[in-house]
C-alpha cells in the first residue's frame, strides 16, 4: 500500500470524526462528541506524525545512513605483465623454442640473458627474453645512495668534502640494475614449487640444506609455509608469496637467474636519490614523495589488516616504476641487519639477522614505512607479512638494445599524484642512463 | 610574636569540606579538593567523574607478572580502538587518561618500550574512557588502571600491602590476564606459577557463586606471541602443553574465560643501558591479536548487563 494512500484514508477518517461531532453537538449527546473528538485528534496526531515520518521509516532511514565512518575508496591498480599459460609437459632438451617458451612463462626471463645461457640463443629468442625483462622490471641508474637517516646537513649542501668522506660509511655507490616491478607473487613462487625447485640442491646456500627438508607448508608439502597441500588459495594468486624464509627467497631468485636486492640497492630503487651537487643530494622519504599517504600504501588500518595483490595501490609507484616498495609486505633484501640510526646504542641480537624493508600491512607506525627505515628478521624466519622481490645487476645481462628507463604505466598511475613529489629531473636522468648493449657487456 | 589577620570566612568551602566524596574504589570518605584517596592513593577524579554520569563505570584488570606487557598492552588498546571507527570506538574521559597512550606510543614509535610503571598506586596511570559499539548501540564507561606487576605480586603473597589492589580487584567485572609467551617457551615456571597465584587470589576474593569471579569473563592473553608461531596459531592448546597449571585451573574456577594471543613487536634485540641494564627493543611495531580480547569481555559484560 502506497505512502499517498495512506494519507487519503487518514483525512477520511478525520473528515468522518469530525462529523461525528459536529452530529453529538447538534443533538447534545456528550458520549458521541467525545468520542467523535478522540477520534479527531487521534487522526490528527496521526497524521502529524506522518509528515515527520514514522518510527520505521526513520529506522529504515538510519540503517541506510552509514553509522561508521565512510569507507576509503579502492586502492588504484594498475594491470599486471601478461603471462602465458605454462604447459606442464615434459620439453624436449632438443627444441630450444619451446624451451625458451616455457621459460618466458615461468617468467625466467633474466636467466636466459645471462651471457653463458645468451650465446646459445637467437636474436629473436633474446629479443623476447629482452622484452619480458623490461615489462617486468624496472631500470634503477647508478649512482650514489645514504642509507639510514639522512642527515640534514647533507641535504642543505652544509658539510664539506672531509665531512663527507667521514659519513662515506654510509654513502654507497650503486651501479645500474633491474629491480621486479612487483613483489613476487604466489602464482609466480608456485612455479618454482613445482618446478621441483625445494630439491634442486643447487639453488641452496649449502650451509642449509640440513634444513631445506624442513622447509614445507601447514600440510606438510614442499612450500611456502600457509599454503596447503603445496598450493596457494585461489583467491591469493596475485597477492605476495608469504611465508618464505630468506633462503627460500634466495632459492627462488637463483631460479629466475636473477638475486635479491642489497640494502642500496632496495633503498636507492624507493627514494630515488638526485645529486644537486657535489654536497647536496635529496631522497625521498617514500617513494611518492616525503609525506605519507595511506591510500599509496597498504599499511595498519582499523580493519582487519591483510595482504593484498602486488597491482594495487598503484600510486604508490616510484619514480623509476617500481610497486608497492612501502606497504603490503616487508621485503627481504641480501644485507645483514646492522641496527643503524633508528635504533639508539648498539643492539644485542638474539640470532643473525638479515634486512627486512619498506613496512606491511601489520606496520603500525608511518615511520617505520619508509625507504630509509629497516628492520631485522631471523633468515629462517617465515612469517605472515615478509615477501620479497628480486633484482638483477644490467652488467650480468646480455642486452640486445638500450632498455627504456621509465615505466609507461607507473608514469599513468603517478599522473594524479602531487606534482611536489616527482622529480621530472630524476626521471630524466633515468632515461638517459647508457645501458651497455651486447657487445659491450661481452667486451 | 604573633599577628592577626582577617581570614574572611567562605562558608561556601566549609560547606564543601562538610561533603564528603566517597573514593569510586574503595569507598572511603575524602575532601572535595583531595586528588588522591587518602586510604588507597587511587585518584579522586574517578570518583568526580562517576559522579557526574548516569550509568557508574565498570572496572576492567589488566593484570599480569612484572614484565608481562600490561602497559604495552593498555596503551597499545586504547590507541587502536581510539582510531577503529567501524568496530568500536574509545573515548577517553580526562587528560590523565590519555597519558598512558601517549607514554606508551611515543616510546614504541621510537622503537622502544615504555618505562616500567612505578610501584606507587599515585604515580599509576587510570584510565577512564568511555566505549561504544556502532552495531550494538551499547555505550559502556570501564576503568582500567596499568598496574605495576611488582606491586600486584606482593599485593597476591602480602595481601593488604597495596589496599588499591585489593578494592578494585573486589569491584572489578572481569579481567585481562597476561602471560608472558617468551618466558613460557624458555621453560620457566614462574608466568605459570604466579598467573594461578593471582587466579586463586581472584576467586577468593569474590566466592559468591552467583556474581564472584568464578562467574565474571576472564581472557588470559599470552603476550609477547609474535615470538612464537605455535602460540599465535592455537593459544588454547599453546596454553594447554605450556602453562599446564593455569590451564587446568582455569577449567576448574572459572566457567567464562578464554586463552588468546596478542603481540606488539614483530622482533626484538636486546641493547645495554647504564641506566637500566638490560633492556629489550622492538625491531618494529605489528599489533595483533590487542582487541579480540577486549571485545570478547565487552560481548560477555554486555550480555550479563542486558540480562541485569
Amino acid at each position: 500500500m502506497g505512502r499517498e494512500k495512506h494519507h487519503v484514508i487518514r483525512w477520511v477518517t478525520s473528515l468522518f470524526c469530525m462529523v461525528i461531532f459536529g452530529l453529538a453537538w447538534l443533538v447534545r449527546n456528550l458520549w458521541l462528541a467525545t468520542g467523535g473528538a478522540v477520534g479527531l485528534c487521534y487522526v490528527l496526531w496521526r497524521i502529524a506524525h506522518a509528515s515527520r515520518g514514522s518510527p520505521e521509516e526513520a529506522t529504515a532511514a538510519n540503517a541506510r545512513v552509514p553509522r561508521t565512518a565512510p569507507r576509503r575508496s579502492p586502492p588504484a591498480t594498475v594491470s599486471l605483465p601478461q603471462r602465458p599459460a605454462i604447459s606442464r609437459k615434459p620439453v624436449d632438451p632438443g627444441d630450444t623454442d619451446a624451451l625458451v617458451g616455457r621459460m618466458l612463462a615461468q617468467e625466467r626471463f633474466a636467466l636466459l640473458l645471462r651471457p653463458k645461457i645468451a650465446v646459445n640463443l637467437s636474436g629473436a629468442h633474446l629479443r623476447r627474453a629482452q622484452e619480458a625483462l623490461e615489462q617486468n622490471m624496472a631500470l634503477v641508474p647508478d649512482g650514489e645512495v645514504v642509507l639510514g637517516r639522512i642527515d640534514e646537513a647533507l641535504q642543505d649542501g652544509k658539510l664539506n668534502e672531509e665531512e663527507i668522506a667521514a659519513a662515506a660509511g654510509r654513502l654507497i655507490q650503486v651501479e645500474r640494475f633491474f629491480l621486479d616491478r612487483f613483489p613476487v607473487t604466489n602464482q609466480q613462487f608456485y612455479e618454482f614449487v613445482a618446478d621441483g625447485g625445494y630439491e634442486q640442491m643447487a639453488l641452496w646456500d649449502e650451509s642449509i640444506w640440513p634444513a631445506v627438508l624442513d622447509l614445507i607448508d601447514s600440510t606438510g608439502m614442499p612450500g611456502p609455509r600457509y599454503w596447503r597441500n603445496g598450493c596457494f588459495r585461489p583467491e591469493e594468486k596475485d597477492h605476495p608469496v608469504v611465508g618464505v624464509s630468506w633462503y627460500e627467497a634466495s632459492a627462488y631468485a637463483r631460479w629466475v637467474g636473477k638475486r635479491m636486492p642489497t640494502d642500496a640497492e632496495w633503498v636507492k630503487a624507493g627514494s630515488w636519490p638526485v645529486p644537486l651537487s657535489a654536497t647536496t643530494r635529496l631522497q625521498r622519504r617514500y617513494p611518492w614523495g616525503d609525506t605519507m599517504d595511506r591510500k599509496r600504501a597498504n599499511l595498519w588500518n582499523p580493519g582487519r589488516p591483510r595482504s593484498m595483490p602486488v597491482n594495487h595501490y598503484a600510486e604508490g609507484v616510484s619514480v623509476g616504476g617500481v610497486y608497492q616498495l612501502i606497504g603490503n609486505v616487508w621485503e627481504w633484501t641480501s644485507g645483514n641487519f646492522r641496527p643503524g640510526d633508528h635504533f639508539a646504542g648498539k643492539l644485542e641480537l638474539p640470532t643473525p639477522m638479515k634486512t627486512i624493508r619498506g613496512g606491511a600491512f601489520d606496520t603500525y607506525f608511518d615511520n617505520q614505512a619508509t625507504c630509509q627505515f629497516q628492520s631485522g628478521e631471523n633468515p629462517l624466519g617465515r612469517r605472515h607479512n615478509i615477501g620479497f622481490r628480486c633484482a638483477v645487476g644490467v652488467c650480468d645481462l646480455v642486452l640486445t638494445r638500450q632498455p627504456s628507463g621509465v615505466d609507461e604505466r607507473a608514469e599513468g598511475a603517478r599522473g594524479g599524484a602531487d606534482p611536489g613529489a616527482d622529480d621530472p629531473g630524476a626521471a630524466g636522468a633515468a632515461a638517459a642512463e647508457p645501458v651497455p648493449v651486447a657487445e659491450e657487456v661481452r667486451a | 610574636m604573633t599577628k592577626s589577620v582577617i581570614q574572611p570566612l567562605e562558608s561556601y568551602r566549609l560547606a564543601q569540606y562538610a561533603v564528603p566524596i566517597p573514593c569510586y574504589i574503595c569507598d572511603t570518605d575524602n575532601t572535595f579538593d583531595a586528588e588522591f584517596c587518602t586510604h588507597c592513593l587511587a585518584p579522586m577524579a574517578l570518583a568526580h567523574q562517576a559522579s557526574f554520569q548516569k550509568t557508574r563505570p565498570q572496572m576492567i584488570a589488566v593484570v599480569g607478572a612484572a614484565d608481562a606487557g600490561k602497559t604495552v598492552y593498555l596503551g597499545m588498546l586504547i590507541d587502536m580502538l581510539s582510531r577503529q571507527l567501524d568496530r568500536m570506538q574509545l573515548l577517553a574521559r580526562g587528560a590523565f587518561s590519555i597519558t598512558l597512550q601517549q607514554t606508551t606510543l611515543s616510546a614504541l614509535a621510537r622503537c622502544e618500550f615504555p618505562p616500567k610503571t612505578p610501584n606507587e598506586p599515585d604515580r599509576w596511570n587510570w584510565v577512564h574512557c568511555q566505549v561504544r559499539r556502532p552495531h550494538l548501540r551499547q555505550v559502556m564507561e570501564l576503568i582500567m588502571p596499568d598496574m605495576a606487576g611488582e606491586a600486584l605480586l606482593e599485593e597476591v603473597d602480602h595481601p593488604h600491602t597495596f589496599r588499591v589492589i585489593r578494592s578494585f580487584l573486589e569491584k572489578c567485572t572481569g579481567a585481562l590476564i597476561l602471560i608472558d609467551t617468551v618466558k613460557l617457551q624458555e621453560g620457566m615456571p614462574e608466568q605459570d606459577f604466579f598467573t594461578m597465584k593471582l587466579l586463586t587470589t581472584l576467586s577468593e576474593l569474590a566466592k559468591d557463586p552467583k556474581h564472584g569471579w568464578s562467574k565474571r569473563p576472564v581472557a588470559l592473553i599470552l603476550s609477547k606471541a609474535d615470538q612464537c608461531d605455535d602460540c599465535r596459531e592455537d593459544p588454547g592448546g599453546y596454553a594447554k602443553a605450556h602453562a599446564v597449571g593455569v590451564w587446568q585451573y582455569c577449567q576448574e574456577r572459572f566457567h567464562c574465560h578464554k586463552f588468546f594471543a596478542a603481540g606488539v613487536a614483530g622482533a626484538c634485540a636486546w641493547r645495554e643501558s647504564l641506566s637500566e641494564g638490560r633492556v629489550q627493543v622492538p625491531l618494529r611495531i605489528e599489533p595483533h591479536g590487542i582487541v579480540e580480547p577486549f571485545e570478547w569481555l565487552l560481548d560477555k559484560l554486555g550480555a550479563k548487563w542486558e540480562k541485569g
